[in-house]
């Protein structure tokens, strides 16, 4: 069969760049066929989806090498317009891709431009919302929907064009994780239903492996480094070897010795099956009298539980210090009606890590606005070191509590990075022997001493991150408050980002993260406040917390692969299985170190 | 201002259905024969009328307020100087001179005190329409509606853009302006003095540019991967038919302007001033 896409010994190089950015790609990509289009930033994907949707030449130019054929025609051939009609191409941000005004314009906007008539375009719409499920918000402005519903009405947008191609990038990067899933089931239906060709770009490897996908293409440096069936990828350990995250699990079982050679059905926690052909009992483990090899395994994965979990020297908690910032039944409504924060009380101890966890409008903003003074309490009250803070003005607040955004290009005002750092301090008019002092302190323990006298433009968006960190740090605030500090990062930046996080914890700042990233609850934080509705639903050590099916689906969290792995392999405590994961890996960590 | 940016009221009033082209061409009519005329006759028929349309269009006092008083206290402002600086201006007009408040310097005459007057109801003749227009023209109806008119959509959309997008800057520029306050750059009283003050509000100015430019990038991307630009006309999912009742207007409109020009011809008098 004549494949959809078609690269031949493909090269692409951006105007502005010396080194091209995609090499000698040679990819077949046949009809009906659903592809994960996986790798680090920077690895290309990006570039091969911009190719593909023809963003790259019209929007992008760049010089172009060998060929990419689509629907058996030769892209440089095709107008961006005969390419949209072909290929529909959902973004990673639903805001700036809703461009209509209300659902209903929204989705008809291509076929507007197509120049469909009204009454056909009226019949699409509702056709193409029914299928997404959002037909009664036909009329609704961006503004009542939450994230993944933008996503959705952007998917019925697509759908109710004749393309045969959906092109994915990074359609999760906004969502809370119950829409993440939903939105990968919603993608599935598609795919099910028609002859649709998928193609998803993502960084979330469980998400996107939670339903069936044909193959995994892995990006590496411009190159593609892998292609192959989820299964055969997983099994030979692929992913982590090109910067990606294995699902937990899977580590999990090599902490605890377990060969994954013998196991199917890799992809999902729950798929997670012995072999037929090593259920003979030829398996190393279970090779004696009459326990399966799944028998075997169990008992396996509980001893390393136990002998893990009772290690005294992994269980190690932070929240040993005085209390730091305390909210007692703090309510807070932004009109008459519901209150957006009700009867929140919770307490955060000096250099403690607290997650903040919660889907988006569960009132996890609002409540950052309140500590740090833009909002008013309704009532109830906050004390910082048992001090009531509602004197407090925001200035005075934020010489104590450090709020730092989520991205760095929201709050970096300078030049030079000399002068971001300063900028807080001279504000405060701090004199300038100490300004510098500080200064140079906070560019050391954030990495950026040898950059000090570059250009912000110079840096990384990670080095942007870390120089929004060290320009809040120079404050000496005691509490540190990050809103999504990893969104959009791939494992490795995550990784770095979070470990240096973790070493200003050792210097006894705390931190509250604001987040719905349940893998930097379950790796970096002490502690997990979880809220849904504007209440506080959940507040414990993460493990159990993520091991509570019902805490999660109420806060449209997701219940983590490992519990859910380890329940469905009958484990008698998944929480236990679960904390015995977060300690395992501390001290690989510390062995690395 | 609503949720989504735009002053629209919900309604289903005769004014509301209709064309939003036809009512801006009714405003722009409307002004023109507002500015035909210094006649506080003519200015007081139009007044009525307006407060008429307004009235049968149903839109929330409250809403209105804000509108209306922002253009009280300018004609009242424009009005105190005028006779402070001219008092005798009038007279110019009338060519007849009747002191009346003696202001030190000069003395207002009544021929000044009727001119700004009328100047006055100039200016609120021109509110009702003003409001009305504003109040119930859909921003998405809207921009199809002037498409229709011949004005090239590209245009006409960038008009239901600026709608859809406003409410997401202002958005930004409040967690932008909030952070910034946090390390000590505010703009509220405790942040140093005026000038100190103004500066941190400038320094916002480079991450809301910086977001913004990104925005743009975005925004312009999802428009084209959907086509938008490469065909010469484009349909419009929210565009209305031109219904009887927007002709009638139409012609209404016409037949306004004409015979107010027709009446400006006839008229030799250009300052109505009864008490000659």
């Amino acid at each position: 069969m004549q494949p959809v896409i078609s690269f031949r010994n493909f090269s692409f190089r951006y105007k502005s760049q010396t080194q091209p950015t995609l090499k000698n790609i040679d990819l077949d990509i046949a009809p009906g066929e659903k592809i994960w289009i996986a790798g680090p930033s920077g690895s290309g994907k990006s570039t091969l989806a911009h190719c593909i949707n023809g963003l790259i030449p019209f929007s992008y130019g760049g010089e172009v090498s060998g060929g990419l054929y689509i629907n058996g025609e030769e892209m440089t051939e095709l107008g961006i317009f005969e390419r949209s009609s072909s290929v529909g191409t959902i973004l990673q941000n639903p805001d700036a891709q809703f461009v209509g005004q209300t659902v209903g314009e929204d989705v008809a906007f291509q076929m507007e431009n197509e120049q469909v008539p009204q009454s056909e375009m009226k019949a699409r719409v509702i056709t193409a919302l029914e299928l997404v499920g959002m037909l009664d918000y036909e009329g609704q402005g961006p503004q009542d929907l939450s994230g993944g519903q933008k996503q959705s009405v952007s998917l019925a947008g697509v759908l109710s064009t004749q393309g045969d191609i959906l092109l994915f990038d990074e359609p999760l990067a906004n969502l809370d994780p119950a829409s993440g899933v939903r939105a990968m089931q919603l993608i599935q239906d598609i795919h099910r239903r028609g002859e649709t060709t998928v193609i998803i770009i993502e960084h979330r490897v469980e998400d996107v492996l939670a339903q069936p996908i044909d193959r995994i293409v892995v990006m590496n440096e411009g190159e593609i480094a892998a292609v192959g069936s989820p299964e055969t990828l997983l099994r030979e350990g692929l992913l982590p070897r090109y910067g990606l995250r294995q699902p937990l699990y899977l580590n999990a079982l090599g902490y605890a010795g377990v060969g994954i050679s013998g196991l199917t059905g890799l992809g999902t926690p729950e798929g997670v099956q012995v072999s037929p052909e090593d259920d003979a009992g030829n398996g190393d483990i279970a090779g004696n009298g009459d326990h399966s090899v799944k028998e075997g395994i169990r008992s396996r994965l509980e001893a390393w539980t136990s002998s893990v979990h009772h290690d005294p020297a992994t269980a190690v908690g932070r929240n040993a210090g005085a209390p730091l910032l305390e909210l007692r039944q703090v309510s807070f409504a932004y009109g008459p009606g519901s209150d957006a924060v009700s009867g929140v009380t919770l307490s955060i101890h000096e250099g403690e890590r607290v997650a903040l966890l919660g889907s988006n409008g569960a009132g996890k903003s609002t409540l950052s606005g309140l500590i740090t003074g833009i909002l008013k309490p309704r009532s109830g009250k906050i004390a910082f070191r048992g001090e009531d803070l509602s004197r407090w003005s925001i200035r005075q607040r934020g010489a104590e509590i450090g709020y730092v955004m989520q991205n760095p290009n929201h709050m970096i005002t300078q030049h030079m990075i000399r002068d971001e750092i300063g900028l807080g301090l001279m504000a405060r008019g701090v004199p300038s022997s100490e300004l510098e002092r500080r200064t140079d302190e906070a560019l050391r323990i954030c990495g950026l001493y040898p950059y000090r006298n570059w250009p912000v433009s110079g840096l990384s968006f990670g080095q942007k991150k870390r120089l929004t960190i060290a320009s809040i740090l120079a404050l000496e605030p005691k509490l540190m408050i990050l809103d999504e500090p990893t969104a959009g990062q791939d494992y490795r930046h995550y990784t770095e980002f979070m470990d240096f996080i973790d070493g200003l914890a050792d210097l006894g700042m705390a931190f509250l993260f604001i987040t719905h990233d349940m893998h930097l609850a379950l790796e970096y934080a002490d502690r997990a406040v979880v809220m849904a509705e504007g209440r506080v639903i959940a507040a414990d050590r993460v493990a159990p917390i993520l091991s509570d099916s019902g805490v999660t689906s109420k806060a449209r969290l997701r219940e983590t692969s490992l519990s859910r792995f380890a329940k469905s392999w009958g484990l008698s405590s998944p929480a236990s299985f679960v904390q015995a994961f977060i300690d395992a890996e501390k001290k690989v960590k510390r062995a690395d170190e | 201002m609503s949720k989504a940016g735009s002053l629209y009221v919900e309604g289903n009033s005769f004014f509301h259905r209709l064309d939003g082209a036809v009512k801006l061409i009714l405003l722009l009519v409307w002004t023109g024969v507002t500015f035909l005329f210094l006649d506080l006759r003519v200015f007081a028929v139009m007044l009525a009328a307006g407060v008429g349309m307004l009235l049968l269009a149903r839109i929330p006092v409250r809403r209105m307020a804000l509108l209306f008083w922002v253009l009280m206290v300018f004609t009242l402002i424009n009005s105190i100087f005028i006779l402070i600086i001219t008092p005798r201006f009038g007279s110019s007009l009338t060519g007849s001179n009747t002191p009346l408040i003696p202001v030190g310097y000069d003395t207002i005459n009544g021929e000044t005190l009727f001119y700004v007057l009328t100047l006055s109801a100039k200016y609120l003749t021109l509110l009702p329409i003003t409001m009305l227009f504003i109040f119930t023209t859909h921003p998405s109806r809207f921009a199809a509606s002037l498409n229709k008119l011949g004005i090239p959509y590209k245009m006409a959309y960038a008009v239901s853009i600026a709608f859809r997008y406003i409410p997401d800057l202002t958005q930004e520029f409040k967690n932008i302006l909030n952070a910034m306050q946090m390390r000590g750059l505010g703009i509220s009283r405790g942040d140093g003095n005026l000038w100190r003050r103004m500066k941190n509000l400038s320094l916002v100015v480079v991450p809301l540019l910086q977001s913004s430019l990104q925005h743009i990038e975005s925004v312009s991307n999802a428009m084209d991967l959907r086509g938008f630009g490469t065909g010469a006309k484009r349909t419009w999912y929210m565009g209305t038919r031109m219904s009887r009742s927007d002709k009638l207007v139409l012609l209404l409109c016409v037949l306004l302007l004409g015979g107010a020009i027709l009446m400006k011809g006839l008229w030799v008098e250009k300052f109505w001033y009864p008490f000659l």
